[in-house]
């Protein structure tokens, strides 16, 4: 690791309509070095890592580029001044080839013609450079993830970057490959560029990372050498002490079994998932983004196919169930992305909140306006939807009572079930608790529960027992009197695993002894 | 005061900035015949343009429509033809010539669905192979010539209603407008008053989200093309009874002034945004227009490049128009 500081941010506050990203973060990266940013699910490390690179302007605070500081946040401006991200979505063309990637925009060129000799000799030798093994006529569609990762790195080199911000590289990588990439980032560092390297697993921070900082809650938490820091400290620097109880909610005994799932596997996405949701019950469903909780909503609710397993309701066995099938049964789904799979925006509450019951409502096929329009005013009544009139144009309305018309379409099914996946992303904190207190209103009235959320606070607050997933299988159930932060947290990055391989190590180092 | 100007849809202002012009032009155009005229000749292309709004509001789009117009046309003069030379009486060649139509019409609807909604083909690619499968087919069917059609019983259908309704005012209601009054009824009640219409609108707004919420999609959107294309094979069995024959090349082009007509009339291609009482105005703006710059006597080379002119500056502002009406809210 060199000694000179290659990028600087100091004081960095950013803040988006009712949310405050970042609260005066300090980072700092030196050359050759790759420093680990570090925290949960909405910390604030994109909103960083987006402003380090030039896509967000800072409401307060600079950015020193090797001492100079940063005035136009501008991606190109921070590209041509060495600064380069790698999305977790690359930025790559599919049907074109590997040279014509990296090159991109800079083509090389003779007589105003593109030089392809030139192109692909140059792609050649940068991806030699790094070891790497892709033939530079191949289209990237053709290519693995791990081989397109190579390409967005060797397109970075190809403008002299001289920082590398890395969002996630690994989430999609099989282990052989997350090897053969930190060989790369080794070399790249011995080149002496510097890289931001964001993840959510703690087993990666030994092989890779020199410096660690956290961020919480858009602050800073403070920063460590990668040496000498215990992952029991990392957890606790990300968790903090201030357990904030969102909502108190009576918890009642449970009722009878209602759904069951049993060692339901979907491809790598999903494995032998085994969990149970009773009457009167909320259950939590805890673990990062991408560790398989909406893939398994989605297959509960008959959206997405699955390979094998079996899915219980109310004590019957389901099989080749389709959307319409589970609805039939009682289980509704309301979806993370409110805008595109909750609701038609542009439609009026009424359509919105009929559309999944129209069946049952109208047996006789006429659809009569005024028995439709008294239908929906007693649930929007019921939920206190705040809308002058029922043909208001969802659009319009609040994100909290958006949520509550998707709610009132499925109360108008009769549902049972409530798998709610993320039920308060992007809603206000008023509004917040209101969804809280209906989620408690309709587990009183004898519905169940499934709540995916990445708030700890939410899910703690809220429900009776917590299922923590990671890559695709159910790590651990724990139950309400067990369950803290630090331990979702820990399961959910696999911090036991850690341990337990440190303890494994100790025991065999003095075995040996 | 403002706000209620507002409200009134685009199309309206623009046909009667039309109709002042043309009045200005032409002392002949202001008369109770011509509007008339105007009226009965759009009659047909009201079914076509119904049909296509349905479409366009499930996110789709026909542009097989002319072709089915002209197919359906065709298929239902060639079994008239066929029954009347075998000695059937004109009701019953009406009767099997009529129905024959129909069902053309729904199988090339049929096709087109499942190729959307099975097949997952994009509606633009789908119903333009339809058009060309219905064209040719015309084309074969009538030896690329019309079918000419001597059938009193069937040529009802496209007279006015004063020889056969003792009623005033009866020469101004032909056959063609009273059944594109009653496709717009049923239409309008498909549209508001059935689970089918609201997936309609719906799938239109936001397929994905219909879809988690239990609607079988693939259905409805297959329901909706079927739909269409029984209403293009209404337009097409009713311009047949007008002209008293089946042109085979009768409904080129006939689609996109079906999809420009709903579009004039403030059905968006996207969103499920819109509605078929816009559509009449659209299908009124483009017949008085074409009329106007007939009657005003502009050289009919150029009549072309006017109606395409006018269109372009109706839709821009019905563009403008809505965003007007949405700042209001």
């Amino acid at each position: 690791m060199g000694e000179r500081t290659i990028m600087e941010a100091r004081g960095i506050s950013k803040s988006f309509p009712g949310v405050r990203a970042l609260d005066k973060v300090d980072f700092e990266l030196k050359a050759g070095e790759t420093h680990i940013l570090l925290g949960e699910n909405g910390a604030g490390k994109s909103t960083l890592m987006k402003i380090l690179s030039g896509a967000y302007a800072p409401d307060e605070g600079e950015v020193y580029l090797d001492g100079e500081m940063v005035k136009v946040f501008d991606p190109r401006v921070a590209q041509r001044m060495g600064v380069s991200i790698i999305y977790q979505e690359f930025n790559l063309i599919p049907y074109m080839n590997v040279a014509q990637n990296i090159f991109l925009a800079r083509f090389p060129k003779r007589w105003g013609f593109i030089d392809h000799k030139k192109m692909h000799g140059d792609a050649t030798e940068l991806l030699s450079s790094l070891n790497m093994k892709v033939d530079t006529h191949a289209l990237i569609a053709d290519l693995t993830t791990a081989e397109q990762q190579m390409v967005e790195v060797a397109k970075a080199l190809s403008i002299q970057s001289k920082i590398l911000i890395m969002d996630e590289p690994t989430s999609a990588l099989s282990e052989r490959e997350t090897e053969q990439l930190f060989s790369i980032i080794h070399q790249l560092n011995r080149q002496g560029i510097g890289i931001v390297y964001i993840s959510h697993r703690l087993q990666e921070l030994d092989q890779v990372g020199d410096r660690v900082t956290v961020l919480r809650d858009g602050k800073f938490v403070g920063r460590r050498s990668i040496r000498g820091v215990t992952v029991d400290e990392l957890v606790g620097m990300m968790v903090g002490h201030s357990v904030r109880e969102v909502f108190q909610r009576e918890h009642q005994p449970a009722g009878p079994e209602c759904l069951k799932v049993e060692k339901l596997c979907k491809g790598k996405r999903l494995q032998d998932i085994n969990i149970t949701l009773r009457k009167g019950e909320i259950v939590g469903l805890a673990g990062l983004v991408g560790s398989g909780r909406t893939d398994l909503a989605r297959a509960i609710f008959g959206v997405d196919k699955y390979d094998s397993g079996k899915v219980y309701l109310f004590g019957n066995e389901v099989r080749d169930f389709s959307v319409a099938d589970m609805v039939e049964w009682g289980v509704s789904l309301i979806p993370e992305d409110r805008k595109n799979q909750g609701l038609a925006l542009k439609l009026p509450v009424a359509e919105n909140v009929v559309i999944a019951s129209l069946k049952h409502l109208f047996p006789a096929v006429y659809v009569g306006k005024k028995k439709e329009m008294t239908y929906v005013s007693k649930y929007v009544d019921q939920l206190r939807i705040a809308t002058p009139s029922v043909s208001r144009i969802a659009q319009y309305l609040s994100g909290g009572n958006q949520q509550k018309v998707v709610v009132a379409k499925w109360l108008c099914t009769k549902a049972k079930i409530f798998i709610f996946d993320e039920p308060t992303r992007g809603i206000d904190v008023g509004a917040k608790s209101e969804i809280y207190a209906l989620m408690a209103t309709l587990v009183k009235e004898g519905a169940a529960i499934l709540m995916i959320s990445s708030e700890l606070s939410e899910i703690i607050g809220m429900s009776d027992r917590i299922y923590v997933m990671r890559e695709g299988r159910i790590v651990s159930e724990l139950s309400r009197a067990e369950t803290t932060q630090e331990r979702i947290i820990e399961c959910a990055m696999g911090a036991d695993e850690v341990k337990r391989q440190k303890e494994h190590a100790g025991t065999a180092q003095t075995q040996s002894n | 005061m403002r706000s209620y100007l507002i409200r009134i849809p685009s199309a309206i202002w623009v046909i009667l900035v039309m109709m002042t012009i043309f009045t200005q032009a032409s002392s002949r155009y202001l008369t109770i015949e011509n509007i008339i005229n105007i009226i009965q000749q759009n009659s047909i292309l009201l079914i076509l343009a119904l049909g296509a709004t349905l479409v366009l509001l499930s996110e789709g789009i026909d542009l097989s429509a002319g072709a089915v117009l002209t197919l359906s046309g065709v298929t239902c003069a060639r079994i008239m033809q066929r029954l009347m030379d075998s000695g059937s009486s004109n009701v019953t060649a009406m009767v099997a010539g009529v129905s024959v139509g129909l069902l053309t019409g729904a199988l090339m609807g049929a096709i087109t669905g499942s190729l959307v909604s099975l097949g997952k083909l994009p509606p633009f690619i789908a119903s333009l192979g339809m058009m060309g499968v219905g064209g040719s087919l015309s084309l074969v069917l009538a030896d690329s010539t019309a079918i000419y059609i001597h059938n009193p019983v069937y040529s009802f259908f496209g007279e006015t209603l004063d020889k056969t309704v003792q009623l005033p005012a009866m020469q101004y209601l032909s056959m063609p407008t009273f059944i594109a009054i009653v496709v717009f009824v049923i239409a309008w009640v498909v549209l508001y008053h059935t689970p089918f219409g609201r997936y309609i609108v719906s799938i239109g707004g936001n397929e994905q989200g219909t879809r988690l919420s239990g609607v079988n999609v693939t259905f409805w959107k297959w329901m909706v093309y079927l739909v269409a294309g029984i209403f293009s094979a209404i337009s097409g069995i009713t311009l047949a009874a007008r002209l008293e024959a089946a042109d085979s090349i009768v409904g080129i082009g006939w689609e996109f002034d079906a999809i420009a007509a709903a579009i004039l009339g403030g059905t968006s291609f996207a969103k499920g945004k819109g509605g078929i009482a816009g559509t009449v105005l659209g299908v009124l703006l483009i017949g008085v227009a074409r009329n106007g710059l007939n009657v005003s006597g502009v050289p009919s080379l150029w009549q072309p490049a006017l109606m395409g002119s006018i269109v372009i500056l109706a839709i821009v502002f019905e563009v403008i128009h809505s965003r007007w009406r949405e700042g209001l809210r």
